[in-house]
């Protein structure tokens, strides 16, 4: 009942988010010195061309009237058209969007399964060495630049020690099993540059909230009625520490994105931030800011997800 | 982040009559980490400031293209023949620069917008929700969009910075000056008849300041990394070399697959600020809080 006037309430926060995404790309684009045409058709376009969009986009007429023309085209998924591939934007952008997706959930995914023991481990340590190295390692990490991280792997793991492919996404021209084994192979060393640029974050804020739920007297209770220490960790203080971790995932999230164009230009790897480093190269327009609405719809869906796990592992939101 | 104890100096106590200021600089010499990466901080300061007298500006072409580091070329060139060690050095300038002016820029909005929300009852609601926002969107593309349609030169990498990182700096500021707003002091303020800009500036302001002084330093060390992704993708300004924009060339001619001092020595230089900066803010933290402070 409460839950529904929650997710309900989370829906319109993402709605909102997104139309201020749009929103302030579309005045951005059409306030900053330059030609507006630019955003949607290239600087190679030929006068045909701009006549056409600035006909679509009505460039010509009151800036309130083409702010409602780009929302109903956006609305209807037109992005523009690339010029340089003579492609919509939306065709190009969307070929690409899988392999970001696999690239961003799995760092996700990674940094949840490594983050959790070890933050475990810190809070559990709280002043021992183990807890020190990992605060120590954690203000590192934090600090990690991801190209450089990028670069670090692909140079050691890829080249020197020649473990792992230094770039593309799959080997052509495989089939059936071997085709995703070559996936997950290229797969490995971007997830892993993302997983290493966000871990430490994950884990001190783990942690923090961790050693702060080890003190509530839920777990003393807990503790004076005999349950085993590791149970009273485990079952106990991580369920409610993690919570404040679920946040922090929806926060990383944009994080995660601006790290996979990084990441990605590094690795060669086919997707949406690739095609940005491309298009910046190429000055291609259209894609980057069909590029960043389409990259901002990602994150708030994602964080719409992350709310509705929220709201249904942590019962007072019901209340 | 909680480094607590990093100082194992015995508790003394600090005589009464100290200002807080005074205080939180006593406690804060005493930790070695904090003293250590303020040096490290003046150090690239001061490397960026004399830049000129320390290498040649790296330009034109030079003959020995791709040599590991040696005596003449401490950290190797690159795949141009231009000394890296230079690059790095002007790079400190430029980055440096960026970082501190676009921190600027950002630190100014944000404290001015958090202020305002927590004092202006009718503003936190919309500027609150700015923030919310703003924050969880993906500012890496959207910086790029902008910049590409801008141009890339120093200006509009500050400008495209501090624009997109002052959310960060209201949060933080708006939720401090929140708990201040509540304070019998404030209200005594407005009775006497002080003007709203007045106890903004006199009482507000002055409670935040702390946090602005942590604020300033991690949010620079945030543009430094903004600029140098940035400049990574071919955003740098071209006039000027950078850290971002040394590991650009690397990437783009494919040195970096040869050559590895080409990206190792300004990823260090990334690292070591990066690092410098946060642990000095912790150490502030510590030792303006005189529950760590005692200890």
């Amino acid at each position: 009942m409460h839950l529904t006037g929650y997710f309900l309430q989370r829906l319109i926060r993402g709605l909102v988010t997104f139309w201020f995404a749009v929103t302030v790309t579309f005045f951005l684009v059409r306030l900053l010195p330059g030609d507006p045409v630019l955003a949607v058709a290239g600087p190679g376009m030929t006068e045909e061309i701009r006549q056409t969009q600035l006909e679509l986009y009505g460039l010509d007429r009151p800036l309130a009237v083409q702010y409602f023309a780009y929302l109903r085209e956006l609305v209807q998924g037109n992005l523009g058209v690339s010029f340089l591939r003579s492609q919509p934007v939306s065709q190009v952008l969307m070929e690409r969007l899988p392999w970001t997706l696999l690239l961003t959930g799995s760092a996700l995914l990674l940094t949840v399964i490594l983050g959790v023991p070890l933050g475990v481990l810190a809070a559990t340590r709280a002043r021992g060495w183990v807890d020190q190295v990992v605060q120590i390692t954690g203000v590192v990490g934090q600090s990690l630049f991801v190209p450089s991280l990028g670069i670090l792997l692909l140079y050691t793991l890829g080249l020197m020690l020649g473990w792992f492919p230094i770039g593309g996404a799959v080997k052509s021209g495989l089939t059936g099993v071997s085709y995703y084994l070559s996936v997950v192979h290229h797969l490995i060393l971007p997830s892993f540059t993302l997983v290493l640029a966000q871990l430490a974050s994950y884990v001190l804020t783990l942690r923090a909230t961790l050693i702060e739920a080890l003190g509530e007297e839920y777990c003393d209770l807990a503790r004076a009625k005999g349950t085993r220490e590791n149970k009273v960790i485990w079952k106990h203080a991580l369920r409610n520490a993690l919570l404040p971790t679920t946040t922090l995932i929806g926060l990383q999230i944009g994080f995660l994105v601006g790290g996979a164009v990084l990441t990605e230009t590094i690795y060669a790897y086919p997707g949406v931030g690739r095609a940005i480093y491309e298009a910046v190269g190429q000055l291609d327009f259209p894609v980057l800011q069909g590029a960043f609405v389409l990259l901002a719809a990602t994150v708030v869906i994602a964080n719409l997800l992350t709310d509705i796990a929220y709201g249904l592992l942590d019962p007072r939101v019901r209340a | 982040m909680t480094m607590t104890n990093t100082s194992t100096t015995a508790p003394t106590l600090a005589p009464a009559d100290l200002k807080p200021a005074q205080r939180t600089w006593r406690a804060f010499r005493r930790n070695p980490l904090g003293m250590g990466s303020a040096a490290v901080i003046l150090i690239m300061v001061l490397i960026a400031l004399l830049a000129p007298l320390l290498a040649e500006f790296p330009s034109g072409y030079g003959i020995e293209i791709l040599m590991p580091p040696s005596a003449a070329h401490p950290f190797g060139t690159d795949d141009l023949g231009r000394d890296v060690l230079a690059q790095v050095i002007w790079g400190t300038r430029i980055s440096m620069i960026i970082g501190f002016a676009s921190s600027f820029l950002a630190i100014l909005i944000g404290v001015a917008l958090g202020i305002l929300a927590a004092y202006a009852k009718r503003l936190d609601a919309p500027i609150s929700m700015m923030v919310d926002v703003s924050l969880a969107l993906p500012v890496l593309p959207l910086m790029i969009l902008v910049a590409a349609l801008v141009g890339p030169s120093v200006t509009t990498l500050v400008v495209v910075i501090a624009l997109f990182s002052w959310p960060e700096v209201t949060r933080i500021v708006r939720s401090q000056a929140l708990s201040v707003t509540r304070l019998p002091y404030v209200d005594a303020a407005r009775t006497i008849g002080g003007s709203h800009f007045w106890i903004m500036t006199r009482h507000l302001l002055p409670a935040v300041a702390p946090i602005i002084v942590v604020s300033v330093v991690l949010t620079a060390s945030r543009a430094v990394m903004s600029e140098a992704g940035l400049s990574f993708l071919g955003l740098g300004d071209p006039e000027s070399w950078s850290w971002g924009k040394i590991l650009f060339n690397a990437q783009r001619s494919g040195a970096l697959t040869v050559a590895w001092w080409c990206t190792l020595f300004p990823s260090l230089a990334i690292l070591l600020l990066v690092v410098s900066s946060t642990l000095m803010s912790i150490a502030y933290n510590d030792a303006r809080n005189p529950k760590t402070r005692e200890n």
